[in-house]
């Protein structure tokens, strides 16, 4: 890719609500995932990864900890001239009063000043709340290669879940899109929608611009820019992707998510060095594990000290799992402590939550996981 | 803080480290898994405050320069502080000249254009935790001209071998600074650490010169020690000196003490390092780990027990790791059983079968070997 010749802009002001408390206090974005990274480390290092230079971070819900967290884009080497990650919240401009943004495509539409700024040929628009690893420069070349105005990156879903996403209809030799429907009762393709789109710039800022005023517009990609695009005859295509993609949107989801690192498929694979996924730093020392530990099927980072047993879990990082204490079926995300003697399963337990000396927590034969975000009192 | 240089040097001439040191420089050693031997002064440093710092090296400066390129790394703004590699060129003729003076006056001059008022003075093979603000202030109440640091320690018969000595007055005066040679378990280990105005060690440099070829910063200490107030500073906690094979291995062994280490490391006085992003590790269900560190990047199906390994180490199922020092990047095959052994980057140990050592005479693996 040459420099400057895609820009990527990032959705990232969804509250996340179906996750509970755990989003009480922070985007979705900026969730935890994995041991050590956070949910919009994943897009960030595709972008660093596929050369792109210039991300915009759209934030809007409880922006505090993503805006400090991704500002400056150091954390994915995103800090060369020339690149930058940039933090755009809804702000107030001279023409017209401070509005928050309405949709998906208005938050694009509110910086088309930021994009022109850069003057690229290309946007990627990427949502902040995926798992997966991809190469956007790949997609690229699809689109460039089909002359395309528009692709969207799809994942063949079980035809049975199908009607849960928006489904794209397509030609199945040449990829051309023929129609979209958003949560279809009868679905006629399996190709859903990952919310990952590349634009010719010049024609989704025309777009923008009228859809801005539009009253009737819900200012949506998937509800409106879509559907005016295959309107209007323009040229959409559909790339499709092989690999590990999930969305994170609910508890269960999360936890499954987590659990995939440790499945022996491994489809995700973070120990790719070729792909590496970047986050910040931790300056904890190596993970400890006690002359009594157990630890059978686990992914544990840094900082993490382990004297029970550890079994089907994923540890993030300056976890404390006491003696005496089993954890299975568990996420433990960072700085959570389990005391001595207690037994923690099938749980996601919240940063920095405490459960107590023998205390019991989780059931394994639920078929919800326990978000755990408040400390739970033990023996001591 | 800023008014002090913080300088870092080689571990000198009288110390060399079978095999690990043929690749790079002690302060380069890998250690506890995810740092380098140079992490711990360099942090202590910027812990402290200190943001001019340098950093001497002599033979194989590579993996050095390379781990040492960010000031950022260690907290340091690259704006205001400095951390700066300084080469030397070892003589070739006669390892005798290669002293920490040589290296010092080769770079005089910036030491001399340094704005500094006092200078730090602290070893690239020594494994400790100090706060160097507090120790600059007793220097500075002391009114010595030179404090040394040290530490007591009651088994310097097999320990610390080649390692100087301090011998004190009852008002901590340094009277002698010696080599020791093992003749009695209770010595006063000097930690290579001092705190002077950056005047007199310029001054005392130049004495050194004059005085012999092969004159070291010990050397001219104890030649003027009758014209200056030389006082020692004791210091308590973990100590290691990588003054060989073995004494790297009992540093990293040491520490599988999860009390000691998190002393040593800690929220409060983190030791940075240079981040690789290496995932978290991945232990199979056929893992059995006890007693042990282990670095990011790992993944493990095999049995480790007592061991410190290092970043992205792959352990195999069916392989037995006990009482090791594995480092970075290697592979150790299944029905591979090891004990007590060093083993170095990118080795693979695959058809070896059994190679077991000793604690006190422990093992080494070469890097980038397939065994």
């Amino acid at each position: 890719m040459k420099q400057g010749e895609m820009l990527a802009m990032i959705l990232a002001g969804g509250r996340g609500s179906r996750l509970k408390d755990l989003t009480n206090k922070v985007a979705k974005p900026a969730v935890d995932f994995g041991g050590k990274y956070r949910i919009i480390d994943f897009p960030l290092s595709n972008c660093a990864n596929s050369g792109i230079n210039i991300v915009g971070v759209l934030t809007q819900y409880e922006s505090v900890l993503l805006n400090s967290y991704v500002a400056g884009g150091s954390k994915w080497g995103l800090d060369t001239r020339n690149s930058g990650v940039f933090v755009l919240p809804p702000r107030e401009k001279a023409d017209q009063g401070l509005d928050v943004y309405r949709g998906t495509a208005d938050a694009i539409s509110q910086n088309i000043d930021f994009i022109d700024s850069y003057d690229p040929d290309y946007i990627l628009v990427l949502s902040g709340d995926h798992i997966y690893k991809m190469n956007y420069d790949w997609m690229l070349d699809f689109h460039k290669a089909n002359h395309a105005d528009a692709t969207i990156a799809v994942i063949p879903v079980p035809m049975k879940e199908a009607s849960r996403f928006g489904i794209m209809n397509t030609d199945e030799t040449t990829h051309q899109i023929t129609e979209f429907e958003e949560k279809p009762a009868q679905p006629k393709s399996n190709l859903a929608s990952m919310g990952i789109y590349i634009f010719t710039w010049k024609l989704l800022r025309k777009m923008l611009v009228a859809d801005m005023k539009n009253p009737d517009s819900h200012h949506d990609f998937g509800k409106d820019i879509i559907p005016a695009l295959l309107a209007d005859g323009k040229r959409l295509f559909a790339y499709e992707f092989k690999g590990y993609w999930k969305d994170v949107g609910t508890i269960d989801s999360l936890w499954e998510a987590n659990m995939d690192l440790i499945d022996k498929k491994d489809e995700l694979n973070l120990s790719d060095s070729g792909w590496k996924i970047y986050t910040q730093d931790a300056t904890e020392m190596p993970q400890y594990i006690g002359p009594e530990a157990n630890i059978e099927t686990a992914y544990i980072t840094q900082g993490s000290r382990i004297e029970g047993t550890v079994k089907n879990s994923v540890i993030f990082t300056g976890v404390t799992v006491s003696r005496g204490a089993v954890v299975e079926d568990t996420v433990l995300m960072p700085g959570s402590f389990v005391g001595e003697g207690a037994k923690v399963t099938r749980s996601l337990v919240k940063g920095g939550v405490r459960i107590g000396k023998n205390a019991a927590v989780g059931d394994a034969a639920s078929e919800n996981i326990l978000l755990v975000a408040k400390d739970v009192k033990g023996e001591d | 803080m800023s008014s002090v240089l913080g300088i870092i040097t080689a571990s000198g001439n009288k110390i060399r480290v079978q095999g690990l040191q043929d690749y790079r420089p002690i302060s380069a050693f890998s250690f506890l898994g995810r740092y380098r031997v140079i992490d711990f002064p360099v942090s202590n440093f910027s812990n402290s405050g200190m943001d001019r710092i340098q950093v001497y090296v002599g033979q194989n400066p590579r993996s050095l320069a390379e781990h040492l390129g960010n000031e950022r790394v260690y907290n340091i703004n690259p704006k205001r502080g400095k951390l700066q590699l300084l080469f030397n060129q070892d003589s070739r003729v006669n390892d005798i000249y290669n002293t920490d003076v040589a290296a010092f006056t080769e770079n005089m001059k910036v030491i001399e254009r340094a704005p500094q008022e006092y200078v730090v003075i602290t070893p690239g093979y020594m494994i400790f935790k100090q706060n160097y603000d507090e120790l600059l202030k007793s220097h500075i109440e002391s009114g010595a001209d030179v404090t040394l640091l040290y530490q007591k320690v009651d088994n310097a018969r097999e320990s610390y071998r080649n390692c100087l000595t301090l011998e004190l007055n009852r008002q901590k005066g340094v009277t002698e600074i010696a080599r020791n040679l093992g003749t009695a378990k209770e010595k006063n280990i000097f930690m290579d650490t001092a705190v002077m105005k950056r005047e007199l060690f310029i001054d005392l440099l130049h004495r050194a010169v004059k005085t012999s070829a092969i004159c070291s910063l010990s050397d001219i200490l104890n030649i003027e020690n009758e014209n200056l107030d030389i006082r020692g500073v004791q210091h308590k906690g973990y100590l290691a000196a990588i003054t060989d094979l073995r004494s790297y291995y009992d540093a990293n062994m040491e520490l599988l003490n999860y009390d000691l280490s998190s002393q040593l490391i800690s929220s409060s006085w983190p030791i940075y390092t240079v981040t690789t992003d290496s995932c978290p590790v991945h232990y199979y269900q056929t893992a059995k780990v006890k007693n042990s560190m282990v670095a990011n990047g790992c993944v493990i199906s095999g049995t480790v027990e007592n061991s410190v390994i290092g970043r992205d180490v792959r352990i195999e199922e069916g392989a037995v790791v006990k009482n090791c020092v594995v480092l970075g990047h290697t592979t150790i095959k299944k029905n591979v059983h090891l004990t007590c052994q060093v083993v170095d980057k990118w080795a693979q140990v695959i058809h070896a079968g059994e190679i077991t050592a000793t604690p006190d005479a422990p093992g080494y693996i070469r890097r980038d070997d397939v065994i």
